[in-house]
């Protein structure tokens, strides 16, 4: 029966059987929520952001402040929240369990869960980028894994900005030993050891887990722990203030597909949106 | 920046504490304590204790001010802590915000709550007043060892504060139901001496954001002071406290408030006169 079968279908069905005849159930026994922070004004101005500290715009507020109210009103309630160190996704944590009545619960931050950095592409536009270099190019440098853009150097207006913050002195590596410019893949290496040491024991430990991070950090995390493949995680694009439920069993492996939680019409907009971004701008002549 | 001391009847309390630090000593380590600003039952008079009040308007402001403070005074932290309530919290986080800090750590515990006012939880101090007398408000409210009656079962706010989530991991005997300024302080100062203390000592730079009795203890502590004398010390609300110490961790100078004369003297008056009886 299966050599008949279209060979792009081949993998699938195998995978199924393979399932049936395992008899696995797969029990929900966790909870973990994995947040994109809301617009930031470089956002609003298509700018790669990066490792360059912002505040969230009245929009971003906004953003985390219905996340929050739509989390609290599901009836959901959070026992720990993990963090980057950039600002944004510190900010839409406090929003987020502000507007749940949670604020006591512990956030922990760390540079694992930065944004992916962008080299010497922070500062630029993405839509200026794209008429360029061209929208696919400009692509494959947002969501291909293994691309590394060109790193930033001293030269960069923004390298300082970075380097001589204080918080970047208290990361669990050297200043000179953080990144210059990451691919996806370099995120996800870095992220891990944080997700496997620091937030896997607090969800092993029952406790439902806020991760209020970045686009690519979350990309990774979730291509980490639904098995996305190397090709696939590039069609993979996360909405802005759109809480993403995982709900996973005791070997932390997902029960079902994440799901993104909230009006899905807005939801599809959202993602929409953050397509558009990299979408060269054509200007009139 | 503006360094004032406070004035009216706690000006004597003060000048007695700069005799204490005539001798010069070096400063090693450099602490900031804030009490949260006014919260919603604050503007209703009302004993807030435990219950999670958030802040008001007005109190958000003075958190807002606090942090300005700091910034003009370029101050940086390396570790905060505050209690687990939100108008601590909510203090901290807009103080963090005013000085472009907020990718600190920050350690939140019961340890450092509001002292708790059991059975007069929710009551407005007015009426409270007006039904046991001043003198036994000013009793509760400002006594060393005197708790209030406890809150048990029965009270209205028993199920929202005593099994809300926060609380989960507290042992029965470690929860309380009522409070005298005493039992505060003894469940304060152990999160003062194994947790915080370590870190100043390391040389860190440590920010406190808490409720008026918790940093009280921690205040009597490190100025060696008396029961009587810490009941007559109200600290002001959303000022930056600014203590530096010595290697030993005592005071070399009386606290320091940062922030305008006229705000500093304004919250000092404000507090003082809570608790007396509306005619």
């Amino acid at each position: 029966m299966m050599y008949f079968l279209p060979c792009g279908k081949f993998t699938e069905y195998f995978r199924c059987v393979y399932a049936c005849l395992c008899k696995k159930t797969r029990m929900p026994k966790y909870k973990l929520f994995l947040l994109r922070h809301g617009e930031g004004a470089w956002n609003k101005e298509n700018r790669f952001c990066s490792w360059v500290d912002q505040h969230l715009s009245e929009e971003g507020v906004k953003e985390a402040q219905q996340c929050g109210g739509l989390l609290k009103e599901q009836g959901y309630r959070l026992d720990a929240v993990f963090t980057s160190l950039l600002t944004r996704s510190i900010q839409t944590a406090w929003l987020v369990t502000q507007a749940m009545g949670d604020e006591w619960v512990p956030v922990l931050k760390s540079w694992r869960l930065n944004e992916r950095h962008y080299g010497a592409l922070i500062g630029l536009n993405r839509a200026e980028l794209a008429l360029n270099h061209g929208e696919e190019e400009v692509r494959l440098w947002r969501r291909s894994y293994d691309i590394t853009p060109p790193p930033i150097t001293e030269s960069h207006p923004f390298f300082f900005d970075i380097y001589n913050d204080r918080r970047y002195l208290t990361c669990d590596v050297p200043l000179e030993e953080l990144p210059r410019s990451e691919s996806l893949k370099q995120v996800l290496d870095r992220l891990l050891p944080y997700w496997n040491n620091v937030i896997v024991p607090e969800i092993k430990k029952d406790r439902t887990v806020l991760i209020s991070a970045h686009g690519n950090s979350c990309r990774a995390l979730l291509k980490h722990i639904e098995g996305i493949s190397d090709d696939d995680i590039v069609g993979v694009t996360l909405p802005t203030g759109i809480p993403i439920l995982l709900e996973l069993d005791s070997d932390l492996q997902p029960v079902k597909p994440h799901e993104l939680l909230g009006n899905q019409v807005q939801i599809q907009n959202a993602i929409r949106k953050v397509e558009d971004q990299g979408k060269a701008k054509k200007t009139d002549t | 920046m503006l360094i004032q001391k406070a004035s009216g009847g706690v000006a004597d309390a003060f000048l007695f504490r700069v005799r204490k630090f005539k001798s010069q000593r070096m400063a090693a380590y450099r602490l900031v304590l804030i009490r949260h600003g006014e919260s919603c039952w604050n503007q209703e008079n009302r004993f807030c204790g435990w219950f999670d009040a958030d802040l008001s308007e007005a109190g958000v402001q003075e958190a807002k001010r606090g942090g300005q403070a700091l910034k003009d005074s370029g101050f940086e932290f390396d570790v905060c802590y505050t209690s687990v309530l939100q108008r601590a919290i909510r203090t901290l986080w807009l103080v963090l915000d005013g000085i472009d800090q907020m990718w600190l750590p920050v350690h939140r515990t019961w340890r450092l709550n509001e002292r708790h006012y059991g059975g007069l939880t929710g009551l407005n101090k007015a009426e409270t007043a007006a039904r046991h007398g001043e003198a036994q408000v000013k009793v509760w409210r400002r006594s060393y060892d005197i708790p209030p009656p406890p809150m048990d079962a029965e009270h209205d706010l028993y199920s929202a504060i005593s099994q809300d989530r926060r609380y989960r991991d507290l042992s029965k005997d470690q929860l309380p139901i009522c409070e005298s300024l005493k039992d505060t302080i003894a469940r304060a100062l152990p999160f003062w001496n194994e947790e915080i203390v370590p870190q100043i000592k390391e040389g860190k730079k440590v920010l406190i954001a808490a409720h008026g009795n918790s940093l009280r203890g921690i205040v009597k502590h490190l100025e060696d002071m008396t029961d009587e004398a810490i009941m007559n010390l109200n600290l002001p609300t959303g000022i930056p406290i600014v203590y530096e110490l010595d290697k030993n961790l005592k005071p070399i100078k009386p606290m320091q408030f940062l922030g305008d004369e006229e705000t500093v003297r304004k919250a000092m008056e404000a507090v003082a006169a809570q608790g007396k009886a509306k005619k």
